[in-house]
């Protein structure tokens, strides 16, 4: 059982971390270069008007009176408008309507990540040395290795080019209308929720590739940490123990020794995922799917900096709750943790 | 056996919580100085060149970098340095990094940009308040 003294300590950390990136993304977009008065009025214009727009913003007040009412907005998750990217549109709205392409994109990556990771990683421990456990080893390295900018392109080329099987990018294809239906943002749960099988089954044709990407390396990740978990837990006592009892070998690595070598597992998952929804820049960039992490890198080059503070403070909110979400997950894998 | 108690660990004495506190905000409270002091005397040297405000601006930025980066750096401690530590012992990467330490030298890089954002502030209020009075 949890305690609720537990995940209030916790959740009280968010606190610390939210100022902390507030902090650094007010200090960053301070120092570096470039005017948002001059952004916002354009190039062509006149001072008296770039003059108008700094008092509007507050950009005339002393950078503690600015920096105390940025920390406030925050709190209130305010960052006012885009005036680049969608503009005049509240950054709010902005991110409600990337966010979920990006969480579904990590969430069916790490679905496959973890459902390959950890049975591999337990067969290559449980067959230490034998064929099984180098095949392995290797495919985690190689997973590991390849970057994401050169297999993405590489799968197209198979399963969408030469063997016509897969989609090559998007979400869905063009002939539905996902907004239509949108109820989560999750283009495979509205499509399902809206009982249109044709969609359901197009969306899922979209996702396969990209999450595969993903999956791949976080598979290797996974599966890696998994082995040399599993290799410590069943050299333990009570593994032996329960083994000269009489005890069956799979049944004593899945009952006693999966629980025990999943707990560093769990941390490499929950820092993957938290990574994942911070942007999965490079995957949403080769498949073309407008995510967070392509909305920020697009943020950053035209200099839009409510949308760029915004997101950064969402991906540290989103990080911070996958990591309380972790720490919930030790403590009812081992209580002791709470202690 | 257990280890000889550190100076600002909570657990390890049974003196009065102030005292506890007072040696645990110790480190913190020295590096504000610190900050402070390096700020006021940057802006002093900046006051003979001219163009004050701006460095007001940028000295305040960098403290609130500093701030921020030490602020993030001990939540983050706190809240994955155990779970960090078991990794690097599971991949038997060990490298004598703790918790404990990292949370410590967080503590004092905040500290330092605490001190340089109030001093940047207190060394600006009162050249703009000078200046209003002149």
């Amino acid at each position: 059982m949890i305690s609720t003294r537990f995940v209030l300590k916790r959740l009280l950390l968010l606190v610390p971390v939210l100022v902390g990136v507030a902090s650094l993304v007010f200090s960053i977009l301070h120092l570096s270069p470039g005017d948002p008065a001059l952004t916002i009025a354009g190039e062509r214009a006149s001072e008296e008007f770039v003059r108008q727009v700094e008092e509007s913003l507050g950009l005339n007040d002393p950078i503690w009176v600015q920096y105390g009412r940025f920390l406030a907005d925050a709190a209130q998750f305010q960052f006012g408008e885009s005036f680049i990217i969608q503009r005049n549109t509240p950054v709010r709205e902005v991110l409600a309507n990337k966010l979920p392409v990006t969480l579904e994109l990590a969430l069916y990556g790490q679905l496959i990540g973890i459902s390959l990771g950890i049975p591999l990683g337990i067969l290559s421990a449980v067959k230490q040395d034998s064929i099984t456990d180098h095949l392995t080893r290797i495919g985690a390295l190689a997973g590991i290795s390849v970057p994401i900018f050169w297999s993405g392109p590489l799968l197209i080329l198979l399963f969408a080019q030469m063997l016509g099987w897969l989609p090559t990018s998007g979400r869905i294809s063009v002939l539905y209308n996902v907004e239509a239906i949108r109820v989560t943002g999750l283009v495979t749960v509205d499509t399902l929720l809206a009982g249109n099988w044709d969609m359901f089954v197009s969306a899922v044709r979209h996702m396969i590739l990209p999450a595969s990407v993903i999956g791949v390396y976080s598979m290797a990740l996974i599966s890696r940490m998994m082995r040399s978990s599993m290799l410590e837990v069943i050299r333990q006592d009570y593994m032996r123990t329960a083994r000269a009892k009489g005890q069956g070998a799979k049944i004593t690595v899945l009952k006693h020794g999966f629980r025990n070598a999943m707990i560093p597992v769990i941390t490499v998952i929950g820092i993957q995922f938290g990574g994942l929804l911070g942007g999965a820049v490079l995957t949403e960039t080769v498949f073309a799917i407008g995510g967070i992490g392509t909305l920020l890198v697009e943020a950053i080059k035209v200099g839009d900096y409510p949308i760029v503070q915004g997101t950064v403070l969402t991906f540290a909110f989103l990080f911070t709750l996958v990591n309380l979400g972790v720490d919930v997950t030790y403590s009812v894998l081992d209580p002791r943790i709470e202690q | 056996m257990s280890a000889p108690p550190e100076p600002g660990d909570a657990d390890a004495d049974a003196r009065p919580a102030l005292e506890r506190a007072a040696v645990r905000f110790r480190p913190v409270g020295t590096a504000a100085l610190a900050g402070a002091l390096v700020a006021a005397v940057w802006l002093a040297a900046r006051l003979v060149v001219g163009d004050l405000s701006a460095s007001v601006e940028t000295t305040f930025a960098l403290g609130s970098l500093a701030f921020g980066f030490g602020l993030l750096g001990w939540s983050g401690a706190v809240a994955l340095g155990r779970g960090i530590e078991s990794m690097q012992a599971h991949l038997d990467t060990g490298t004598g990094w703790t918790e404990a330490d990292a949370r410590r030298a967080m503590a004092r890089i905040l500290g330092f940009g605490l001190g340089v954002m109030l001093g940047a502030t207190a060394v600006g209020s009162a050249v703009s308040a000078f200046v209003a009075a002149a």
